[in-house]
């Protein structure tokens, strides 16, 4: 199950277009993502920044306080430019700026955290 | 000067990331399309591309005007603000219903007139629509409703059943009007640069903009006054 935290409705419609082979939950903010993952735990979110309340941050941040939902591999897809590096140690794999981020890009970032997770890397 | 907007570094950050969601999202729909190979899948693409660039182009536009108030070529008007809101309806509809949402008129005032400019008070609903359809829940229609205020004003208002604003933020609307679009101007998360460009618009008309805070969402409303000239609709 990848969990989808985007508050547009426009960028939710266009993943569940794109990752239509994958089981997807959508969130429209991350107050409502996080008591999700209290009770279930995804095989990856994709996060956005800004968020209607809590930004993607405080997601990030509760993800971390809890052993079971640190270990779950994260993508960023943002407006907000930000690098891996800053955000490597949420444990977030990639982050695509929503402006210039290429379909299949996402796709092959996807299948690889998936694979990751699987595999226990 | 009115076009601070664009001499304030933060307001252009601000400005350039709200238009920068549209295009990026075109930019995604577009490169779809190239993969896309049903013809109904690819037709609905291609009409949400139309409906997110229109939004985008009115945004900018509207911005401009902004730019222009100062050479007052807008001029006061009697305005049927029906009409007015019938025709923001008819365009945003299409872009409700991709969003999952609904729009829908109350009409308590049918007849009298307002003294306004029908091109900025369009944008004004227009920009009170798009904030309603952002942060309205799915399950309540957002309310376009026109009603009379004391006799001397008419009053158009967008409700939305969407969470509240924090009281914070609805303190600094009443108290300091919307002097520029900030981070967190409206809601959390939200730019309100269509509420800034609903703000400046109504002050230029010399009308009225506030907010009604309910417990399960927030009404916009700008209150403009009525015309003695009557509607021949």
């Amino acid at each position: 199950m990848i969990a989808i935290i985007e508050d547009d409705k426009g960028w939710e419609d266009y993943y569940q277009q794109l990752l239509a082979d994958y089981d997807l939950k959508c969130f429209h903010d991350g107050l409502a993502a996080v008591q999700w993952m209290d009770k279930t735990v995804p095989d990856l979110v994709i996060l956005d920044i800004l968020l209607t309340g809590p930004t993607g941050f405080a997601v990030l941040n509760e993800m971390q306080s809890y052993p079971e939902l640190a270990k779950v591999p994260v993508i960023v897809v943002s407006s907000v430019a930000m690098s891996e590096d800053e955000l490597a140690k949420y444990g977030v794999r990639a982050v695509f700026d929503k402006g210039d981020m290429m379909p299949q890009d996402l796709l092959k970032s996807v299948q690889a955290a998936l694979e990751g997770a699987r595999n226990g890397k | 000067m009115e076009s601070e907007v664009f001499s304030a570094n933060s307001s252009t950050v601000v400005v350039a990331h709200e238009l920068k969601a549209p295009l990026s999202l075109m930019r995604q729909l577009a490169l779809s399309l190239e993969l896309e190979r049903d013809i109904d899948r690819a037709h609905q693409i291609s009409e949400k591309i139309v409906v997110t660039s229109d939004r985008a182009i009115r945004q900018v536009n509207d911005l401009t005007k902004i730019a222009r108030l100062d050479e007052a070529l807008f001029e006061m008007e009697p305005v049927n603000p029906r009409m007015v809101c019938d025709d923001v309806v008819n365009e945003l509809w299409r872009l409700f219903r991709f969003n999952h949402r609904e729009l829908r008129l109350e009409y308590r005032n049918k007849k009298r007139l307002v003294v306004g400019n029908r091109q900025l008070l369009y944008s004004v609903v227009y920009n009170f629509c798009l904030n309603a359809m952002n942060y309205g829940g799915e399950e309540l229609p957002s309310i376009v409703s026109i009603s009379d205020k004391y006799g001397t004003k008419i009053r158009i208002a967008v409700r939305d059943f969407g969470p509240a604003i924090p009281t914070k933020i609805w303190r600094e609307i009443k108290d300091g009007f919307v002097k520029q679009p900030v981070d967190i101007a409206m809601r959390p998360g939200s730019s309100g640069l269509g509420l800034y460009i609903a703000a400046k618009f109504t002050n230029y008309m010399q009308g009225d903009f506030g907010l009604i805070r309910h417990r399960d969402g927030t009404s916009f409303y700008i209150d403009l006054p009525v015309s003695g000239q009557l509607s021949l609709v």
